[in-house]
């Protein structure tokens, strides 16, 4: 048990044996929190394991964890979330710039964005204008563990959890007292004395949130039910099975669009400096390459643009470059822009290096916020930064070949950029090749390993058969055949552009919830025992 | 704004809330609290000021959170409204235009007062006035000062069913209150321990103070099998999940009752004095096979093994006889005072003829019926003796009572029609076997709707000479028999069991005023449409059984009154619409507290008010004020003000120590009548200690005093008077039901003669389910047709709140499974190719339905399940969920209708994939 600490830990604990799944702390939730049609914070997920007639149907309860080690906080760009030092985390809708990373980080489905203001009938009703949330339009919601209750309690000397009025609304409202709320730093407190006496779980705990939900399993005496791993995975396969994740919502083809663009003209970028460092392609050609290379980012850049929730807001992204992979991303814009505007005018001996290594930082910025999308397990998977800047050379490369074969005279192409991008194609193509091999052991679940499948012989024969074999054919032969160039090139972005784009807007399957242990209701300890052969049979 | 926080958050103590009461559905009331702002209702929350006293922790149920968006849904009836269409069906607009109150009020009177001027009986002798009312009898807890009304009125039809019978635990209703005293049944869950539990779905059905108790004794320990076809929410919380066959409930418990009776040693298994002193167990039965009497007193015989000679059952005998053959003299009471008188015969026990009664029920004949394995019948059994704990005692306040932790719960449709009396007598006697009945950890009762008084169970418990308990059977006797009906459905002539107190109507045959006026009984006085028929929360073209036949009724009746909240399927054939004060809206007192359906079992009683919270949106009047408005208009004012003064708002106005009545003469407004209401009630709860007016009641929202917990057994009060339950020999069931025979055979009654076979003083089973199989001979088709059963489980988020069309409860309710569609079983689907939101089509031999496949494993194979009721056409929002409902599906039919009137939720069906896209995600 934890020692005293004058700092409280907000949790809760919710016990499997009690709850019903009657929604009670849903609509709560909904009252106490004025949230629109289709957004709960709160809910019950209604569950079946097992087949008939050996079936048991579970609640189980879900929404934001309050995780002690949030992966929503640190990807925020803005700072709009953040976690108190009593645990809470916390979303400020003022600061918020609506890129939906910290719901892509959430592993537990907990996070949500509204674009427009909805009406449950369709209009507004007087309740509805008098409780709506303007400032919440664009931006990332969920569960708040009702803080304003708890501090309004705090500032009163109530005991949020036990004064009711101050105890977050889905948990005063319970009708099964299935959901209790409290301070883990108090020993003494009802959360602490539950879980001491009953064995708990934390969903997911693997992922390494730590959070702050503990479900109680069992009754005394009666043990929980563990599941069989293969039998939960079967099940995920199943969309309609509750606990499956569904295909996040937030990132669609205009954020595909700059993990495309944007990985193909910073890989550009770093490969050009490369051959202009190191293997003399000239200045003038550097120049031409590179601003290519920059407007096709900014057209992936000005698609993301499209894409947040609140546009005004935008420059927020560069508040959190302690921790944002996104805000980083975005220094790295500010460094590469002016560096190849600056190079376009007044060409620099020692801009091409900026611009060159800019790119290079920047494609794996881009890599690493996929990667801290942990609530994707397709995009966590911990090959997924490599195989994002690989993918990013391997286009960079195949752009540079279809810039020579449109211009060759222009974009001069050798021996040593063929050579640099069959390496780059080597890379990807054994890089993604564990990927899918290594899905399952990632943890990527039924539904995106599917989709992984279904693509992957494109991916490795389209995207990385024919480029290795086309940029091996340049990089033997010492006059360049622009129709060689032109395929493999063309090979090359293909590839690159279509995983990325189906990884994103098709295996983009949110995680799972999860019940380890299955309770097992009445044990029938506290009453007299089954006494076996009891009645005698007469006769 | 501070970092999570919302703009606006309005300090807890700063928040302007209103409190009411919410008792949308039996299971209530739970008390709450409405927020406040600018004159709108914002928000609910539970009135956690009552936490230590309800028996729910002061938490309000689901539905309640609904009430807002009631209040403000833009599709409310706005003002009245008069028909302008004379045709009436669902396919005719009825061109609803706006009136005004006065006149609205004013076309209503005019009837009334038309049929007062004429007398209030027609020529059939039947009320030309009808009104229905649904939800369980919870809406007197919104209507007001009506009852008034009906009561100033006189006779009116009360009978006209909305669902009644088919969709309550109607067996229990009648033979628990004959029994225990228990028009609902409930296990003593603070102290039980182990539960049976056919088909009950209390946490679906039992409200807050349900789920509360249960998953308070879940966690201590009680263990709970679920015997059900489907694994509801209930059986989801149990600790075994037992699937099966649909209407065989009573085939399982039959098997239960013979392992502990026959199979094994009953006398290590039961709780013998209990069987010796508390029931008819030792009572020597004649050869016609009624009591062996006394010739003197009359009174039942019983066999003293220690002074080896038979005795009147009153006398102190302390160990009478089970097993043997005595010879007695003595008298048997048959039918019509036949009176048979035998010397020196052979006799045998009750007890005697139970175990033979028995013998043939093994646990392999009951797998053979219901498909539950002989072991786990023999287990289960086995189980429930084990944790009887008989011989334990418990004090509850200072007194000392039996403590038999066990308990056998059934559910609806196990609880209706065919099958619902052989199922409430063995549970019954299962529990009384082991002295569980009315103790504490056992079998209780909550309150009696047939016997009177009304709000205290315990001072209907007067004796018989047979040393049960009295009950107000209808007459069937050759005088006493009502031959000539004076409500439509006839439930004084055909169900003795029904009683006549005010809810008897609707506790008998209620659906067979649909079916007669189509098809009119021989012997019975024509079935005459009322004249006008007032409907008031209640929505019976949708919650019917075979409900288009009753939208087609009602269409033909002459004048309806509807009052109504938004269209409805059944205010669409309406001739004009009232559009009362809701329930955030309007103003009442009620009683809490005591015992009451389905689990509140408080330690205090007193009283809550509902009030109007916020500023009106509409054009709506409060209950009151229209029961005021249309007695001063219809010419029985005087009359309505008596019937306030004399308790038909809830409480009598004036007693021995006090007088706030009202003047007859004149009238009142709503809120100096609940005024008086409110005074009476502070009045008498603290005997004139604490008196409080309507502003008080307004402001504090409820008034308590403690209530013993004593009082929730019955058995203490039925030992002080020295009687005994009435199991398991149903004498007087043989006696009414035989003169009930010759009484319909003299009045050349003919179709009822199935009903009467029911009438056995120990209910021989029959395969119940054969019953609906066959049931589509008598309509022409083929059962092989139908191979599925069709059942319908209730739903916490909608029951009976009338709120289908309260679209924040559609979103809530879809995370509860079965709220998106038809519930068919994965592997039975596979087979019909039907995969995951397919459309369906389910048709029975009566109608049709369709919906999305919700693929379960928790259903067996043979069973498919809609919850609740949908498929509305009129309804806004409800109109668009694209729902089934089994409604469409059952028959109103005699065959399917039992002794007591009740018939059940149930039709065989085939199923389809139906053409049209999937579901949408």
């Amino acid at each position: 048990m934890n020692a005293p600490n004058k700092t409280p830990r907000w949790g809760m604990v919710v016990d499997l044996n009690r709850c019903v799944g009657c929604q009670t702390c849903t609509i709560a939730c909904k009252h106490a929190n004025d949230t629109p049609p289709g957004v709960q914070w709160r809910r019950v997920l209604d569950i079946e394991h097992g087949t008939f007639p050996n079936v048991q149907r579970e609640f189980l309860l879900v929404g934001c964890q309050h995780c002690a080690n949030p992966s929503c906080v640190p990807v925020c760009p803005s700072g709009a979330t953040r976690q108190r030092a009593d645990g809470f985390v916390t979303m400020d809708y003022d600061l918020c710039i609506g890129c939906a990373s910290c719901a892509e980080a959430c592993p537990y489905q907990a996070r949500t964005l509204v674009h427009d203001q909805r009406w449950y009938f369709g209009v507004a009703t007087p309740q509805e204008r008098q409780v709506e949330h303007p400032d919440r339009i664009g931006v990332a919601q969920k569960c708040t563990f009702c803080v304003e209750r708890v501090d309004d309690g705090l500032a009163h000397g109530k005991v949020p959890g036990l004064d009711l009025n101050y105890t977050p609304a889905c948990a005063a409202a319970c009708v099964a007292r299935a959901i209790r709320f409290g301070d883990f730093n108090d020993p003494d407190s009802e959360v602490n004395r539950l879980l001491a006496g009953t064995p708990s779980f934390q969903m997911h705990a693997e992922l390494g949130n730590d959070p702050q939900i503990k479900y109680l399993y069992q009754v005394p005496a009666i043990p929980g039910r563990d599941l069989n791993g293969d039998a939960i995975d079967d099940a995920l396969a199943d969309p309609s099975n509750p606990l499956t994740g569904p295909h996040q919502p937030w990132w669609d083809y205009r954020a595909a669009m700059n993990f495309m663009l944007g990985g193909m003209s910073s890989g550009l970028m770093f490969l050009a400096w490369l051959t202009h460092q190191f293997f003399g392609l000239p200045q003038d050609a550097f120049v031409r390459l590179t601003t290519a290379a920059g407007a096709v980012m900014a057209v992936g850049l000005f698609f993301v643009f499209l894409k947040i929730g609140r546009k005004a807001r935008f420059l927020n992204v560069l508040l959190r470059p302690q921790s944002s992979w996104m805000t980083r991303e975005t220094y790295f814009v500010a460094i590469i822009f002016p560096a190849l505007a600056v190079n376009l005018l007044v060409p620099q001996a020692w801009l091409p290096a900026v611009i060159g290594l800019g790119g290079l930082g920047f494609l794996y910025c881009q890599a690493k916020i996929l990667h801290a999308s942990k609530g994707v397990p397709a995009w966590r998977a911990p090959l997924m930064p490599w195989l994002l800047t690989a993918t990013g050379l391997l286009e960079g490369s195949g752009l540079y070949a279809l810039a020579h074969a449109v211009a060759p005279a222009a974009l001069p192409y050798g021996s040593a950029a063929a050579t640099l991008g069959a390496f780059a194609t080597l890379a990807t193509g054994v890089l993604w090749l564990r990927y899918r091999l290594g899905a399952k052991a990632a943890g990527i679940e039924p539904l995106a390993r599917r989709e992984i499948d279904r693509i992957s012989s494109l991916v490795s024969g389209l995207g990385h058969a024919v480029p290795l074999l086309g940029f091996l054919t340049l990089a033997a032969t010492s006059a360049v055949a622009a129709p060689v160039a032109f395929v493999t090139g063309a090979a090359a972005i293909a590839g690159g552009l279509f995983w990325k784009y189906r990884i994103l807007t098709r295996a983009g399957f949110l995680q799972s919830h999860a019940m380890p242990k299955l309770p097992r209701r009445g044990s029938g300890a506290r009453a007299a025992p089954y006494r076996a052969g009891y009645p005698p049979v007469l006769r | 704004m501070s970092a999570g926080g919302k703009p606006g958050f309005k300090p807890i103590a700063d928040r302007k809330t209103v409190p009411v009461y919410c008792i949308q559905c039996v299971a209530g009331p739970d008390l709450l609290k409405v927020e406040v702002e600018d004159g709108v209702a914002t928000r609910i929350e539970s009135n956690y000021g009552i936490q230590d006293e309800h028996p729910g922790a002061g938490r309000v149920c689901v539905k309640a959170y609904g009430l807002i968006q009631k209040t403000y849904n833009p599709h409310r009836i706005r003002q009245p409204m008069k028909r302008t269409n004379p045709l009436k069906g669902r396919e005719h607009d009825p061109g609803f235009v706006p009136i005004s109150w006065d006149e609205a009020l004013d076309l209503v009177a005019e009837k009334l007062r038309g049929i007062r001027a004429r007398g209030i009986l027609d020529e059939s002798g039947y009320p030309r006035l009808a009104f229905t009312s649904g939800g369980g009898g919870t809406p007197v807890q919104y209507m007001g000062t009506w009852p008034a009304f009906m009561v100033a009125w006189g006779k009116l039809d009360q009978g006209y069913g909305s669902g009644q019978g088919l969709k309550c635990y109607h067996s229990e209703h009648l033979y628990g209150e004959l029994w225990h005293r228990a028009f609902i049944v409930s296990p003593d869950t603070p102290y039980c321990n182990y539960v049976i539990n056919c088909g009950n779905n209390v946490e679906a059905a039992g409200g807050v103070a349900g789920i509360w108790r249960e998953a308070d004794a879940r966690v201590r320990g009680l263990k709970r099998i679920q015997v059900e076809p489907h694994l509801s929410v209930s059986g989801a919380v149990s600790a075994e999940w037992v699937p099966i066959r649909p209407k065989t409930d009573a085939a399982f418990l039959y098997g239960l009752l013979h392992r502990i009776l026959v199979e094994t040693d009953w006398r290590k298994n039961c709780d013998l004095p209990f069987l010796e002193q508390s029931t008819n167990f030792p009572y020597l039965l004649g050869p016609h096979g009624y009591f062996l009497r006394d010739p003197e007193t009359l009174k039942p015989l019983i066999w003293d093994s220690e002074a080896n000679r038979a005795r009147i059952w009153s006398d102190a005998i302390a160990h009478p006889a089970f097993e043997g053959t005595f010879r007695v003299s003595g008298v048997e009471l048959g039918p019509d005072e036949e009176r048979w008188e035998h010397r020196d015969i052979e006799v045998h026990t009750v007890f005697h003829e139970t175990i033979e009664f028995l013998r043939r029920y093994t646990p392999e004949w009951a797998e053979a019926e219901c498909d539950v394995p002989a072991a786990t019948v023999r287990r289960v059994a086995d189980e429930f003796i084990a944790h009887a704990c008989i011989g334990e005692t418990i004090e509850i306040e200072g007194q000392t009572l039996p403590l038999r932790p066990v308990a056998v719960m059934l559910g609806k449709t196990v609880n209706n029609g065919w099958g619902g009396y052989h199922a409430c007598w063995a549970r019954t006697l299962l529990v009384a076997l082991v002295g569980a009945l009315e103790v504490p950890g056992g079998l209780v009762g909550t309150m009696v709707k047939l016997n009177r008084p009304a709000n205290d169970r315990h001072k209907s418990v007067l004796p018989t000479v047979d040393g049960f308990m009295e009950y107000p059977f209808n007459e069937t006797s050759r005088e006493g028999w009502q031959g000539k009906p004076d409500l439509r459905n006839a439930y004084i002539s055909l169900v003795p069991l029904v009683g006549h107190s005010a809810w008897a109507p609707a506790l008998g045959p209620a659906h067979l005023p649909w079916l007669f006026q189509k098809n009119p009984p021989a012997g019975l006085p024509r079935t005459t449409k009322p004249e006008v028929w007032i409907c008031y929360r209640s929505n019976p073209a949708i919650s019917s059984l075979e409900r288009e036949r009753v939208a087609q009724q009602i269409a033909e009746f002459p004048f309806t009154v509807a009052f109504a909240y938004t269209l409805d399927e059944t205010n669409y054939l309406a001739d004009v619409l009232l559009p009362e004060a809701t329930d955030l809206e309007s103003l009442q007192l009620i009683r809490i507290g005591t015992t009451k359906t389905v689990q509140q079992f408080w330690r205090h009683q007193g009283w809550a008010i509902r009030q109007p919270v916020a500023n009106p949106v509409v054009d709506s009047r409060d209950m009151t004020d229209i029961a005021t408005e249309l007695a001063r208009r219809v010419g029985i004012l005087g009359e309505y003000n008596e019937a306030i003064n004399g308790g038909a708002a809830g409480c009598r106005l004036s007693r021995e120590q006090f007088d706030y009545g009202l003047d007859p003469n004149v009238a009142h407004g709503r809120d100096e009548i609940w005024d008086a209401v409110c005074k009476a009630a502070s009045h008498e709860l603290t005997r004139g200690e604490e008196v409080h007016g309507v502003d008080w009641f307004r402001e504090h929202g409820f008034m308590l005093r403690p209530y013993p917990q004593l009082q929730w057994y019955l058995y203490p009060t039925v030992k002080k008077r020295g009687l005994r339950f009435e199991l398991p020999y149903q004498e007087r069931i043989l006696r009414h039901g035989t003169q009930l025979a010759r009484r319909l055979h003299e009045a050349g009654i003919d179709w009822w003669t199935r009903q009467l076979e029911e009438y056995q003083p120990l209910p021989h089973y029959e395969s119940f389910p054969d019953i609906w199989i066959n049931y589509a001979k008598e309509v022409g088709r083929d059962p092989k047709d139908y191979p599925f059963f069709a059942l319908t489980a209730r739903s916490m988020q909608y029951s009976w709140g009338a709120n289908a069309g309260i679209p924040l409860i559609n979103e809530i309710a879809q995370n509860v499974a079965g709220h998106k569609g038809v519930i068919i079983n994965r592997g039975c689907a596979r087979e019909l190719g039907i995969a995951e939101g397919d459309p369906v089509v389910i048709t029975s031999p009566v109608g049709e339905t369709s919906g999305f496949a919700v693929l379960r494993e928790g259903i067996r194979p043979d069973t498919v399940l809609m919850i609740g009721q949908f498929d509305h056409w009129a309804m806004p929002v409800a109109k668009d969920l694209q729902l089934p409902s089994l409604n469409n599906l059952t028959s109103i039919a005699l065959s399917l209708t039992d002794s007591t009137g009740s018939s059940a939720d149930l039709a065989r069906v085939a199923i389809r994939k139906g053409s049209g896209p999937r579901r949408p995600a």
